[in-house]
């Protein structure tokens, strides 16, 4: 008896091409027993062909992929390194075809490596490829032919069929990819406790960070055929690698409830080239206790540099502002704001190109804020959201025994006032 | 609900697995009866009437069983004339039947059939060469040789074609294969129309509307084998096939060598098609509809679809055979004309059931 190898695969400079164009980039990578590792990258990063030539479906240019210890030629034709190979190694391929074969008989040819030529599918099979079944919930339609089931259903299968083959090793490309929500989240559950129950190992080709993350122990980020990075999600996705892999703009912040990383994506470079609207200029917020958080964001993503002041620490705004990467003043929760904020904070105002002015709750001690607006040549005064269509009545937001109001009334008077929703068109026209 | 009954009760309710076996030995059974009788009613009747009790005991005595009660020239119709021709019938159909079930399953279309790579347009064309050069005139066997060999060269052309640059390709082997079989036909038609020889012509057309009026032991002794083995090796990979028809991938990662698999359902699909239309000429619509029919009652497992459209193909040919030679008694109606007027109708109700599910 061969003794249990932890190590389920290891790949080594692993390079594929595919009509003389190099698609995997010599990748190494390994997955240990109990382990799921997600693959992530754009559309054309070469995880498709990586897990191809894993399961030996095309051949590799160069390098070596051992499974549970024993070295494979990539593709080789012999009957007996294509049987082995099966049965340590499940393939689940991105489309689910549509055929006329009852889905129990498609679930049931996972056991094609485990069977002799004219040994017939025995009863223990066939409760193999029911319980499959169950746990994947396909057993309603166990009679139905697999061409009338609709694409999400047909994966579930296809999915079935891979459990039944009772492999060492699971390479799913994208196994959630027609799934609506619940499954997806039934299927990725049914990765770890099929790895977790057979001590199996896991390769799992995902598009959404956010559940790979959740799911996987580990990440290989794919990048034009190179591995970029490779390790726990909280260490790969950084804003840096989303940037160089996928070309966009994101922010990775714990999951309230898995406290797992969570994608936020902001924006992306544009594709078409053409610049985005905010490029190249500045735009200031003055906020605070929430107002201001979805404008940050909504400029952010439209390109502008943001800026924001004066927030106190634990105030709403102020985490936004960090998490964004905003430039911005701070103080002391709910201290007045001293001179030495109040002049960086005019210096951000006289900086930016525009500076908004949130419909925020202002006190004596923030009241310096409301202030600083006035130093501004271009302002736009957001309208603070009112009932029935109808502008907010100032006051409400006013601790200052009018002081607040009376300042923000004299800026009304000269710069107008505008809804929030209409700001970043706004910022558009006063820019041409 | 507990999760322990439910897993038998659902389990046992499938029907599948040893259901191979099930509906392998059920459609057998009920094919090979209906075969018997057919094959009685059509070595009896003709335009020499033989009585079913004669023919039955006829039948029993050539396999040890009891004694003829039929007379002589009864006897003698029965052994030299009718039972190799419907022996030939029933091969023939049971050859297109299983190539047109698995052409069915390779191109992953049900409107395959045991032409669709060109064997039977070469076979025209072989059996055209010999008729109109007067080979087929020198011995009764250079007319099939001769189609044999058209089939096999037009299947190798097409193989050629689908292999150029290394990899192999079933887009291509089907649009070489429908390329071919023009080209093939057009010869065909050329002849018939440049000839002079009314008699040539009339040979050609009377050969490609298919028939068994020159059957005989010698044609059912050099066809047989050929179809028999042909037919067992295809069983042999019939559950590798299940797996290349939910998709090439899937069957490789499964451990099915795909070309291996592949090429051998091809060569000898084709081979045993090549050798039914050597002896029958052009058949329309046996390997098309009985592959269909037996998967919409019996399932598209070919473990269980090969060898009944094989029973299905050869019973279909018997009957249409039996029902050519007696519809316009004492005339005959060929039966590759037959086929296709029984068998085209067939296949539009079957078309329009389909989509009338679908809709």
């Amino acid at each position: 008896m061969k003794p249990v190898v932890q190590r389920v695969l290891d790949v080594d400079g692993l390079s594929t091409r595919l009509d003389g164009k190099l698609i995997v980039d010599s990748v190494s990578l390994s997955v240990d027993r109990g382990e799921v590792v997600g693959v992530v990258g754009a559309n054309g990063s070469g995880k498709t062909t990586l897990m191809r030539t894993l399961a030996g479906l095309i051949d590799a240019d160069s390098g070596r992929v051992s499974i549970d210890g024993d070295w494979f030629d990539s593709a080789s034709e012999n009957r007996s390194s294509r049987r082995m190979r099966a049965r340590k190694v499940a393939y689940m391929p991105q489309s689910a075809e549509s055929h006329p074969f009852s889905a129990f008989e498609s679930v049931l040819m996972g056991r094609y490596p485990h069977l002799g030529r004219f040994q017939l599918e025995g009863s223990a099979d066939r409760d193999l490829a029911w319980r499959a079944m169950e746990r994947t919930s396909t057993t309603e339609f166990v009679n139905r032919k697999l061409d009338t089931l609709s694409g999400g259903e047909r994966q579930r299968v296809v999915l079935a069929r891979v459990l039944v083959q009772e492999a060492d090793l699971l390479l799913m490309d994208e196994p959630t990819a027609s799934l609506d929500l619940r499954h997806q989240i039934l299927t990725m559950d049914l990765v770890r406790e099929e790895v977790g129950r057979r001590n199996a190992g896991a390769v799992v080709i995902l598009h959404d960070l956010s559940l790979s993350a959740r799911y996987c122990d580990r990440l290989v980020i794919m990048n034009e055929g190179k591995k970029i990075a490779d390790g726990t999600p909280w260490e790969v996705l950084t804003p840096g690698n989303l940037r160089v892999a996928f070309g966009v703009e994101g922010l990775v912040e714990p999951d309230p409830v898995t406290g797992k990383p969570h994608v936020l994506l902001l924006g992306s470079e544009d594709s078409s080239g053409e610049e985005l609207v905010g490029a190249g200029r500045k735009v200031h917020l003055i906020c605070g206790a929430g107002s201001g958080r979805e404008l940050m964001h909504q400029l952010k993503v439209a390109g502008y540099e943001v800026s924001a002041g004066v927030l106190g620490t634990g105030d709403s705004d102020r985490e936004a502002a960090e998490r964004l990467g905003l430039e911005y003043v701070s103080a002391p929760p709910f201290a007045t704001i001293s001179d030495e904020q109040h002049e960086a904070h005019m210096e951000l105002v006289r900086d930016a190109d525009h500076v908004v002015l949130c419909a925020m709750a202002v006190g004596m001690n923030n009241v310096r804020n409301v202030v600083a607006a006035a130093g501004a040549t271009s302002l736009f005064v957001i309208e603070p959201p009112g009932v029935s269509g109808e502008s907010g009545d100032l006051e409400v937001g006013d601790y200052t025994d009018g002081l607040a109001s009376g300042l923000r009334r004299g800026l009304i008077e000269q710069f107008g006032e505008v809804p929030e929703s209409t700001l970043l068109f706004e910022l558009a026209r006063a820019q041409g | 609900m507990a999760s322990e009954m439910s897993l038998h009760n659902g389990s046992e309710r499938v029907s599948t697995g040893s259901g191979v076996l099930r509906r392998l030995l059920l459609g057998g059974l009920i094919l090979s009866g209906l075969t018997l009788l057919t094959a009685i009613v059509a070595a009896s009747v003709g335009p020499f009437t033989v009585p079913f009790t004669h023919t039955a005991t006829t039948l029993l005595d050539l396999i040890g069983i009891g004694e003829s009660t039929a007379k002589p020239t009864e006897q003698a119709i029965i052994q030299s004339i009718r039972l190799p021709r419907i022996f030939l019938a029933f091969i023939v159909g049971a050859a297109l039947g299983i190539s047109g079930g698995i052409m069915q399953g390779l191109f992953r279309n049900s409107m395959a059939d045991p032409g669709i790579i060109g064997v039977s347009s070469g076979g025209a064309t072989g059996a055209v060469v010999a008729i109109a050069s007067g080979a087929a005139t020198v011995s009764t066997f250079f007319l099939p040789v001769f189609a044999f060999i058209g089939s096999a060269a037009a299947m190798a052309v097409v193989f050629l074609i689908a292999s150029v640059g290394g990899r192999f390709s079933m887009a291509t082997l089907l649009l070489g294969g429908i390329a071919v079989s023009s080209f093939l036909g057009a010869i065909t038609t050329a002849t018939i129309i440049l000839t002079d020889d009314l008699n040539v012509q009339r040979q050609i057309i009377f050969w490609i509307a298919g028939g068994f009026d020159t059957a005989r032991w010698e044609s059912v002794q050099i066809a047989a084998p050929i179809i028999v083995v042909g037919a067992l090796i295809t069983i042999f990979v019939a559950r590798d096939l299940n797996l290349l028809l939910v998709s090439e991938d899937e069957a490789r990662s499964l451990g099915v060598r795909v070309a291996l698999v592949r090429n051998t359902l091809l060569i000898s699909a084709s081979l045993i098609t090549g050798a039914a239309v050597a002896f029958s000429g052009i058949i329309a619509f046996v390997g098309l509809v009985v592959p269909h029919v037996v998967r919409l009652i019996a399932g598209a497992d070919h473990r269980v679809l090969l060898p009944l459209s094989a029973l299905g193909g050869g019973l279909f040919l018997l009957v249409a055979d039996t029902a050519a030679r007696i519809v316009l008694s004492p005339a005959e109606l060929r039966v590759g004309v037959l086929t296709a007027m029984i068998g085209a109708p067939f296949f539009i109700f079957l078309l329009l059931r389909s989509k009338a599910r679908l809709l």
